[in-house]
């Protein structure tokens, strides 16, 4: 006698979320089922990963980190166009850093004209992330997203105490929004109430739940993207917006991923290690849901890639 | 030491004081009271003072601004005495002791925005529930005197007399009274009055006194809040309430919540002045009343006293530090009946003092005398009872279970710690609206004229109003809007409530993020408790048919405005029910009937008590609730703002 299994079926979606224009743009979300769990539900779009590039040259990445931009470090096109040609990015994640006030401080005309290089040289869908000081960014971003209008770009990051600038940018400009709360799903969704209150659409809002690397309280960062997405699929539209998880900036802050072999011999070879670090990660996050993951080094981006195709091959075949 | 006199104007009392001294202190020794929310920390900044004459050191504090540090303020709990001072206290610095008017105190009980029958309706459902049978009963009594015949003792005689009239099996006496019968009941020519007391489950004779005295008994009952103390004077004999009266806490001097006053209480001698404020205010109560109602202070036999847990534990110099110490055990939650005089509270000598038995450390007789004045411990319905004070408790139950928990709200909602916060007392600005289009402000001032500041309900109403007019975002930021009302100032965006010249104090009241900020973590607390509680129970909010809402401050909220912020949940209006000060209804029926005594001690071990601070999800019901109204929106269907 067979066994006959359960399938959970869900009311609520994720939110289906179009980042970039014309023939290269991706779709991420619009499931209504747990990852990976085909029989339950739909999984119309595979989970993506997006390379994440600096427009100054990062000074504290571990040399095996930086082994793979050899000569292009310097030059974010170029570096970008590897990505794109070589690594086969499906999205490029640029943060532009070099605006901050303490790292350069570059004017913010300058940066939105190497947005619109960007967009010129590289044909995937673009993430444009400000440089992280409130002030600044609300300076930058409006022109970055009138510099990529009509592009459809993923912008961020939206935080409670600073969303109504990069909102309005947003809205104004036809691009998409990364709302971002501090690993609290009250947070993440009282965001994500007050940008929809200012008119975006909520199939313009992609949520980072903040996550933590392997180690680094991971676990604590899938708890609350389950919750959340388990409230998603349980009707909560103002928590069914797709997720992106800042992979590689954590991984590679890991003293696993950073520490020499002379300092831990017993750790193994650092050349593997930083990339095991950042693969587990990612992959832990593709069991809580993560619709984007911004990753850094080709191999463990590779090393993920073959693990979702794994996980699709049914659906391809 | 050097001795440094400091007059305060306007009075021009003056003190000597040791130098070096704050001028708070000064001011406490010269029985002047100011403001001091903080505990004299110089964080609150309501103890704001100006400096006419004379040296101090002081801490600069942000609190000051530059144009007031000019004019010479200083903070009263930061500046050290150095020469002979000449002090002038502002007005909004005053903690204005002078008795509550009469008709504030109607509005504390009645309920400003009540109907008047609703509250009479539930007055009246609890009112001669429980046989009369007061805490204290006189006995006139016509002894036959002794002969060969019937030689019983003189003790043994009164007791058969009383025995007579009154099924009283256990009687116990003091040896005072023993020392005196003998000689008392020959004088008297064996016509004496015995006042009967029930004392932890027997009955003493408390006092006797020669010829009949028995249509004078009086008794007291308290309602010991952490912010203001109200008092009933009451007609034991005849069930007829003679006086009110409501006064501030002397305390509030030491810190605006009970945390601060716990810490306090641990510093050398400040037990005992916490101890005497409490008292000091109660016995000036009591004397106002007797007099006014013509009363011999002698025939005042019992007192009755309603209270957080901490303040009961204040009352009679017990220290209270446990209560705020992991695992949080007071000292005790059901305190013997001890002789009034024990605890400093002057009546008979003889008199009893009683205090209503308390659940937990942060759920107290107070709380128990509420569930008992609501009567919800014998509704066949659920029912929920918030009292909404500088502790949020709430109950939830029925006849068959009654459930408590304890949220710190802080003092906000009593307008402690907001740039323009005010007491519900005179001038203060309540009942507020705002006009969607231009942004126009109209409110009402307690017993009229100009306003000094925004009380509690005020900024539910005002808070409810910028929600509506899109003046603020649902996480309590303001928009960018034109109105002269809106302005940049020390510490961000601020919206103008009244200006300069329709303000007492000659400076604009107005509101801040930062204000906006703290009534959000109030309601958000005392919400979320409720949410946990209901949750623990399996319920739902729209289980609840009654909501007793009760509190100094519960009386003035307007039921709209108090679901549109998040402060109460969203269920039908019309099951929202007034109850006004419902711990002092309850301890006067317990001060009536020894009846309602047993009740209370029943409902007091019946509740159980929920310890927030050790539930996981408190916290996370406490963000959700971190939103105007909620981060679940769903769970606030008919609010439209």
């Amino acid at each position: 006698m067979g066994i006959e299994l359960i399938y959970q079926k869900w009311s609520g979606k994720i939110n289906e979320v179009t980042i970039g224009s014309e023939s290269k743009a991706v779709k991420i979300g619009g499931q209504n089922s747990l990852p990976f769990l085909f029989k339950e539900g739909g999984l119309p779009n595979r989970p993506r990963i997006a390379f994440e590039i600096w427009d100054v040259p990062p000074q504290d990445w571990p040399d095996e980190l930086r082994r793979p931009y050899g000569g292009v470090l310097e030059d974010v096109i170029k570096w970008a166009e590897r990505c794109q040609e070589e690594y086969k990015a499906e999205i490029i994640c640029v943060r532009l850093l070099g605006a901050h006030p303490d790292l350069g401080n570059k004017p913010s005309a300058e940066e939105a004209r190497l947005v619109e290089l960007l967009l010129q040289k590289v044909a995937v869908p673009l993430i444009i992330l400000g440089c992280g000081d409130d002030q600044k960014d609300n300076e930058l971003m409006p022109v970055c997203c009138q510099a990529a209008r009509g592009k459809r770009c993923l912008v961020g990051s939206a935080v409670q105490d600073n969303y109504r600038t990069l909102t309005a940018a947003v809205l104004a400009d036809g691009h998409n929004i990364i709302a971002e709360s501090p690993i609290d799903i009250n947070i993440a969704k009282q965001l994500n109430i007050l940008i929809s209150d200012m008119g975006l659409a909520q199939d313009r809002i992609v949520i980072n739940p903040t996550v933590g690397a392997l180690g680094y309280g991971l676990e604590y960062a899938y708890s609350i993207m389950e919750r959340a997405r388990l409230a998603a699929l349980s009707g909560d539209k103002m928590l069914a917006m797709p997720f992106i998880c800042f992979v590689g900036q954590e991984s590679w802050r890991a003293k696993e991923a950073k520490a020499l072999e002379t300092e831990f011999p017993q750790w193994g070879p650092q050349r593997e290690r930083g990339i095991i670090w950042e693969a587990a990660t990612a992959v832990a996050f593709l069991q809580s849901g993560a619709d984007i993951l911004v990753m850094r080094h080709p191999e463990s981006v590779n090393c993920v890639r073959d693990y979702i195709n794994v996980n699709y091959q049914d659906v391809d075949s | 030491m050097e001795k440094c006199k400091v007059i305060f104007y306007p009075e021009g009392k003056s003190v000597q004081i040791e130098k070096g001294k704050t001028i708070l202190a000064a001011a406490i020794s010269a029985n002047i009271y100011i403001n001091s929310s903080c505990g004299g920390e110089g964080v609150c900044g309501r103890c704001k003072v100006i400096l006419k004459k004379g040296e101090v050191i002081s801490q600069p504090s942000g609190r000051l601004t530059l144009e007031q540090r000019k004019q010479g303020y200083y903070l009263a709990c930061q500046a050290l005495v150095q020469s002979d001072l000449e002090v002038l206290i502002p007005p909004e610095s005053r903690l204005d002791l002078d008795k509550l008017t009469q008709e504030e105190i109607d509005l504390r009980l009645k309920g400003l925005y009540a109907k008047a029958e609703e509250v009479d309706s539930v007055k009246s459902l609890e009112e001669g529930v429980f046989a009369h049978s007061p805490l204290a009963t006189k006995l006139y009594l016509e002894l036959p005197a002794p002969n060969h015949v019937d030689r019983i003792s003189d003790l043994e005689r009164l007791y058969r007399q009383i025995r007579k009239m009154n099924d009283i099996p256990v009687m116990q006496t003091g040896l005072v009274n023993i020392r005196r019968l003998g000689r008392l009941l020959r004088d008297s020519d064996w016509k004496v009055t015995v006042t009967l007391g029930k004392r932890n489950g027997t009955t003493e004779i408390v006092l006797i006194e020669p010829g009949d005295t028995s249509d004078k008994n009086f008794g007291f009952c308290f309602d010991i809040g952490t912010t203001t103390i109200s008092t009933q004077l009451v007609d034991l004999n005849t069930k007829r309430i003679l006086g009110t009266r409501a006064t501030y806490n002397k305390q509030a001097s030491y810190g605006s919540d009970i945390i601060t006053r716990i810490i306090c209480a641990r510093q050398q001698d400040c037990l005992e002045k916490l101890h005497h404020a409490v008292i000091d205010s109660m016995n000036e109560m009591i004397q106002a009343l007797i007099r006014d109602n013509n009363i011999d202070l002698n025939d005042v036999n019992c007192i009755l006293c309603a209270g957080n847990t901490t303040m009961v534990h204040l009352l009679l110099r017990v220290d209270p530090t446990y209560i705020r110490r992991e695992p949080y055990v007071p000292t005790a939650n059901f305190v013997p009946t001890i002789r009034a005089a024990e605890a400093g509270i002057k009546i008979n000598p003889r008199g009893l003092l009683f205090c209503l038995p308390g659940v937990s450390s942060y759920v107290g007789g107070d709380i128990s005398a509420g569930v008992l004045s609501c009567g919800m411990y014998k509704e066949e319905e659920i029912c929920m009872l918030i009292d909404i004070g500088t502790n949020g408790e709430i109950v939830l139950g029925n006849r068959e279970f009654l459930i408590s928990a304890a949220a710190s709200a802080g003092p906000a909602f009593e307008g402690s710690g907001l740039s323009c916060g005010a007491r519900a007392a005179r001038g203060a600005i309540q009942k507020v609206t705002i006009d969607p289009k231009d942004f126009e402000v109209k409110y009402d001032v307690i017993r009229g004229g100009k306003a000094h500041g925004i009380c509690g309900s005020g900024y539910i109403d005002i808070i409810s109003c910028m929600l509506k007019t899109s003046l603020i975002t649902k996480e309590g930021k303001f928009h960018q809007i034109k109105s002269n009302r809106l302005r940049q100032g020390d510490f961000g965006p601020e919206f103008i409530i009244a200006f300069r010249d329709e303000a007492e104090t000659g400076s604009d009241i107005f509101i801040t993020e930062g204000d906006i900020e703290n009534i959000k973590r109030a309601k958000a607390a005392i919400f979320a408790a409720a949410a946990m509680l209901v949750k623990q129970m399996s319920l739902e909010f729209s289980d609840i048919k009654k909501v007793f809402i009760a509190g100094g401050f519960g009386t003035y909220i307007d039921v709209d405005n108090a679901v549109n912020i998040g402060l109460l949940p969203d269920i039908k209006r019309d099951r929202f029910i007034f109850v006004g000060n419902s711990s002092l209804a309850g301890a006067r029926q317990v001060l009536l009937s020894h009846e309602a005594m047993k009740k209370i001690e029943e409902i007091a071990r019946r509740i159980t008590y929920l310890e927030l601070s050790i539930e996981p999800s408190y916290m996370d019901e406490y963000m959700a609730a971190m939103f105007f109204p909620h981060t679940d929106s769903s769970r606030f269907v008919n609010v439209d703002i």
